[in-house]
Order: C-alpha cells, then structure tokens, then sequence
C-alpha cells in the first residue's frame, strides 16, 4: 500500500478534539436536567465556552435569583458549565441538586468520550485493515489471473510445440524414405548398366553379324536359281523350304526386331538415369540446377504412376541456374504432381509453366482436376491435412513440398475454384547462387 | 493548538506505566485524567490518554495529550491509527538483555509506520528510555550509549516502577517538541512563550 492511498483511507484521527455536543446527545441529557428541575430547581442548563446554552430545562421565575455554576471537563479541560437556577431560600438544596448533576453530566462524558475515542480508533483500524484486505485480493487476483494465463499459454505453447516436433517427425521419415528409395535406385542403376552395357553392344554386332548371313544367304539363293538348272527338283525343293519356313517374311522382320530390341535398352538405360538424377544419390548437399530438368526428371520417375489418357504440356522458358539440394527439390516436385495425379484419375491435363521474372523463378502446375473446396485451402499445406481415406494418404505429400519450397527461400500458394481445377503457383528468389 | 505525543515500544517495556507514573508525579494544575481505555490483562489494546493544558501570555491556548501504543505485533493497525498526526514520540525499550530483539523490532516498526503515515524520523522530535534499569540482567549503560550516541537521539534511562527517569524523559520529549512547535508557529515570536518556561510548566512536579 502506498502512503497516499493509505493516507486517502484514514477518515478518522485518533484523539481529534470533540465539543460537548457531539459527545452528549439531547435525548440522554435532557432526561438528567428534566429531574433536576423536578427535584426543585428552577432552571437547569448547560453552558458552552463563550457562555451561550446548549440545552436547557424549565423556566426561571422572579424569585429564581440563585444561580450556581458548576464546571463540565472533557479531557480535563473545563470547556463547559452547568448552570443552575434556584429560590436563593433552598440554595442548600440547589448546592445538592447541581453536585448531583455535575458528577452524573461528567461521569456520562467521559464515558462516552472513551465510546466515541474507542469506537473511532476501532473503525480507523477495520477501515484500514479492510483497505489492506481489498488491496491484497487484489493483488492476489491479478497474480492468480497471471498464473492462469500462464497456465493456457504453457498449454498452447505444448502443443505448438508437439505439433512441431510431430511434423519434424514426419518430414524426417519422408525424407529417410526418399534416401532409403533413392540407394535403391542408384544401387539397382549400377546393377542393371552393367549388363545392359554388354546387351547393348551384343544386339548391335549380332545385328551386323545377322546382317552378313542375310547378304551371304541371298548369294546363295542366286546361285542355285542359276547354276541349279540340271537339278531342278532340288532347287525347286529349296525354293519350297523357303517359302514353308517364310524367311522373306522373317528377313523383312529382323531389321524392326532389332530396332525395337535396342529401342528398349535404351528406354531402360533413360529410366534408370532419371531414377538415379531424381534420388541425386550421386550429388553433394547443394548444387546449382536446372529447374526444367529437374522437373522432366520427376516426370520421367513418375511415368509409370501416370494416369491413362494424361496430358501433360511443358511450356518451358530458359530459367536460371539455382542453388539447393537437388534431391530435395525433385521431392517438392514429386509431391505436387502426383497430388494432381491422384486428383484426377483419368483425362488428365497438367500444365507446366516455368517464368524467368524480375521477382524470381515462378514454376506453376496447372491441372484440370475436381478443384480445392474453399473451406479447406487454408488447411491443404498442414502436416497430416488430408482428404482422403484414413491410410490412404499421409497428409505429408503438400506439408513437405511447403516445407522444402520455404526451406530453400520460396513461397508456394495454392489457388482453386470448386470444379475449375488446381493452380499450385512456386515462387522461388533468383539470387541463390 | 492540539499537541500530540505518543509513547512507542515493544509489548510490556512500560510505556502505561510511564502514563501512569507522570499522571502522579506531575501537578495536577491544567492537567486532565490519565484516560485508559480497553486494557485487557494488563495490556493496552486501544491507548491511554494524558491531556496536560498550557496557556502562552498571548492567550494561545496549548493542549498537550500524550497517549500510548499497544506493543503486541498484531496490533499494527492500531499503531498506525494512533501514530497518525503525532508532535513526538518517546521510544520506550525494554533494558533486559532478552528483549534486545523486541527492542530492535518495535523501532523498525515505528520507522516504518513513521513512513506510512507520511512524517519523518529525522524530523519529529524523538526521545529513547531504556526502562526496567531496576532489573538484574539488563544492558549496561557503557553498552547503550555507545549504540545509540551516533544515532544523536537523546537516550534516557529510567524505571518506571520506581517512578525515576520517567518526568526526564517526558522534560527531554517536551523541550524537543517546543523547538519544533517553535519553528512551524512562532511560539517565542508570535506567542512570547520561551523553551524554559514551556518545559518548566508542563513538568511542574508535585511537591512531596
């Protein structure tokens, strides 16, 4: 408590002066100075300093000439007098009568004086003591309520915090993943070049080996047709076996076997270097990149997951090189195809447009699937936000694509309108490098 | 003028009966009744009162009431009440040695409620008694003194019982409080009442 508001609530002060009439009330001493004039004054009254009556009783007459005064302390101070009038005949009984009523006037004063000092000190202390009270509930309220707040907030801060580390949690095991996927596919690369290296080279000189018979086989067939003449039912024989085993047919068609055999080692050899380039198993922590590419390479991985009937454009510009993980990346993309894979199962088209502008590198994929609810855009890149079936999705596909976006300085906004498709628009800054 | 001077300390250091003992030994000239209101068991829960009254020769009349503080901790508030608006105040400590303590924690009190109620403890006028100086067990003088002269604060030593040191330490309260009273209100100046005369008058000891 301070000393001004303290001071503010002591109304009273112990031991302030008091006249006589606020220590007497009429009622108690007008009873006491009637009996006196019944007992044979003439005139009772009290007197204050200056000599003027406060109260008084009965009426003086003629022959009222005595006149006795008597003094009335408070505190011992002789402030005020009794007066009393009287026949000068019966001054012996007056002398009594104002004894008598000195004594009763003083004994009721100074009792309630110390009434009136005990009762003032006492509503002084309870005053007092119930300031303090007031103030230290106060106190105890604000402190309390500090305390609750406390509490709530400890509570939010809880499961922010939770909610964080659950997230981290799941970024951490996606990205286990992809590293668990990417060793496999760069341990998977390096088994299957090894004999589609040599698949390669045998089909190529098997192809030139093939291509020696046939030239040398058509020789042959000549020179029976010419030389044969006196063997005609041998050549005519041969001729026969010929065309049973339908080798004009079967020569026509080694020149397409081979080509498309070779075709196929070759699409081979492309999926398991993409697959290599997209888990980047072989690549550093950071690295400058080509953004285009990293997105055929995803695509590429992604070939067997797309749907029937897909379209997918690329409206690719010349963007600068940029500066992160490489693998992280592909993953970011990863997540936003295959979403608008699974949004749209069949009838697909994707739309790829990539901007070199002043404000950054700009990636947008635009898809012509069911489209984001609007209650639900605001929730799409939270950690286990998801609208499929429970165990269906993770609901860390978008979280983790946000976080990596965000992660390496880039924004990453989703905009859609119910049946109008998906627009995922990437923002990324353009000095990274 | 209304005077107040209130005698403080610690619970039974003797403060009543140093009321008690001056209502004896002073004239009872201009001089109220000791009131004591409310002691319970011997102790003071509310205050005792003394009005003592003074007429300067420019008619101005003086009204000095010394009155008492319980001592008992928890009557803090009443202390407070009591304290507010004093004049001076006499500090009476207990001498026995094991109530050192109680001594030191009775002025830290009033230190503090000096403070609350807004005066200042280097500016009221303020008097020590060490009392029960008849008691075996007590804080030799050479002790007292070298404690309390630094303070400046006039140190008087007293048993109220016996009825010696106790007007001494009301004429050392008293002549305080006059040069006080003299430098707010002119009272040599204005009222023509000198220290000697304000002392002497308030002091007068019934003659024996």
């Amino acid at each position: 408590m301070t000393d001004q508001t303290y001071r503010e609530s002591i109304n009273f002060v112990v031991g302030e002066e008091k006249r006589l009439e606020e220590i007497l009330s009429p009622a108690e001493i007008i009873t006491l100075l009637d009996s006196a004039v019944r007992a044979g004054a003439g005139r009772v009254a009290v007197a204050g300093d200056k000599a003027e009556i406060i109260w008084s009783s009965g009426e003086i007459s003629d022959r009222d000439e005595a006149e006795i005064r008597r003094p009335l302390r408070i505190e011992g101070e002789p402030l005020n007098s009794l007066v009393v009038f009287g026949d000068p005949g019966e001054r012996e009984r007056l002398e009594a009568i104002s004894t008598l009523l000195q004594d009763s006037l003083q004994l009721m004063i100074d009792s309630n004086l110390k009434r009136l000092m005990t009762t003032e000190l006492h509503t002084t202390v309870v005053n007092q003591s119930y300031g303090e009270l007031l103030e230290s509930h106060e106190k105890l309220a604000a402190s309390e309520a500090r305390y609750r707040n406390l509490a709530e907030d400890l509570e939010k801060i809880v499961e922010k915090r939770t909610a964080e580390l659950k997230q981290a949690h799941a970024m951490l095991l996606q990205q286990e993943k992809m590293a668990a996927v990417g060793q496999l596919a760069a341990g998977m690369a390096h088994e299957i070049n090894n004999p589609m290296g040599f698949i390669i080279s045998n089909l190529n000189t098997l192809k030139k080996y093939t291509g020696r018979f046939q030239e040398m086989l058509a020789d042959y067939r000549v020179a029976a047709a010419r030389e044969g003449a006196g063997f005609t039912s041998r050549a005519a024989q041969l001729e026969e076996k010929w065309k049973k085993l339908n080798l004009d047919l079967i020569l026509a068609d080694l020149e397409e076997l081979f080509h498309q055999t070779l075709g196929g080692c070759d699409r081979i050899k492309k999926i398991v270097a993409d697959l290599k380039g997209f888990s980047h198993i072989d690549e550093g922590e950071a690295a400058v990149v080509d953004l285009n590419e990293e997105i055929d390479r995803t695509l590429a991985v992604l070939a067997h997951q797309t749907p029937p009937d897909s379209e997918i454009r690329r409206n690719y510009a010349e963007l600068p090189g940029f500066r992160c993980n490489p693998a992280l990346i592909c993953q970011a993309f990863y997540c936003i195809i295959i979403n608008a894979f699974q949004a749209r199962p069949e009838g697909l088209r994707l739309e790829i447009d990539t901007l070199a502008q002043e404000k950054g590198i700009i990636l947008r994929f635009t898809d012509n699937g069911p489209g984001i609810p609007a209650n639900i855009i605001s929730r799409i890149f939270d950690p286990f936000f998801t609208t499929r079936e429970v165990g269906a999705g993770t609901g860390m596909g978008l979280a983790t694509a946000y976080e990596i976006i965000h992660g390496v300085g880039g924004t990453i906004e989703a905009a859609s309108e119910q049946g109008q498709g998906a627009v995922f628009t990437i923002t990324l800054p353009r000095a990274r490098n | 003028m209304v005077v107040k001077l209130v005698y403080y300390g610690p619970a039974l250091s003797g403060k009543t009966t140093n009321l008690l003992k001056l209502h004896d030994l002073l004239s009872r000239e201009d001089r109220g009744d000791l009131m004591v209101l409310d002691t319970k068991d011997d102790r003071t829960i509310y205050f005792d009162l003394l009005p003592f009254f003074l007429v300067a020769p420019s008619g101005l009349k003086i009204k000095l009431k010394v009155f008492t503080v319980p001592g008992q901790v928890r009557h803090d508030a009443t202390r407070k009440a009591v304290l507010q608006r004093a004049d001076g105040v006499a500090f009476i400590a207990d001498s026995q040695k094991a109530e050192a303590a109680n001594n030191a924690e009775s002025f830290e009190n009033l230190e503090k409620n000096l403070a609350i109620v807004g005066l200042d403890i280097e500016k009221v006028p303020l008097v020590v008694q060490f009392n029960k100086r008849d008691l075996p067990e007590i804080l030799p003088e050479e002790e007292i003194r070298r404690i309390w002269g630094p303070s400046g604060i006039p140190v008087q030593l007293a048993s109220a019982l016996e009825g010696w040191g106790v007007v001494e330490t009301f004429r050392e309260l008293v002549s305080r409080v006059y040069l006080a009273l003299d430098h707010r209100y002119g009272l040599l100046a204005n009222h023509r009442l000198d220290q000697h005369s304000f002392v002497d008058k308030l002091t007068t000891e019934v003659k024996r």
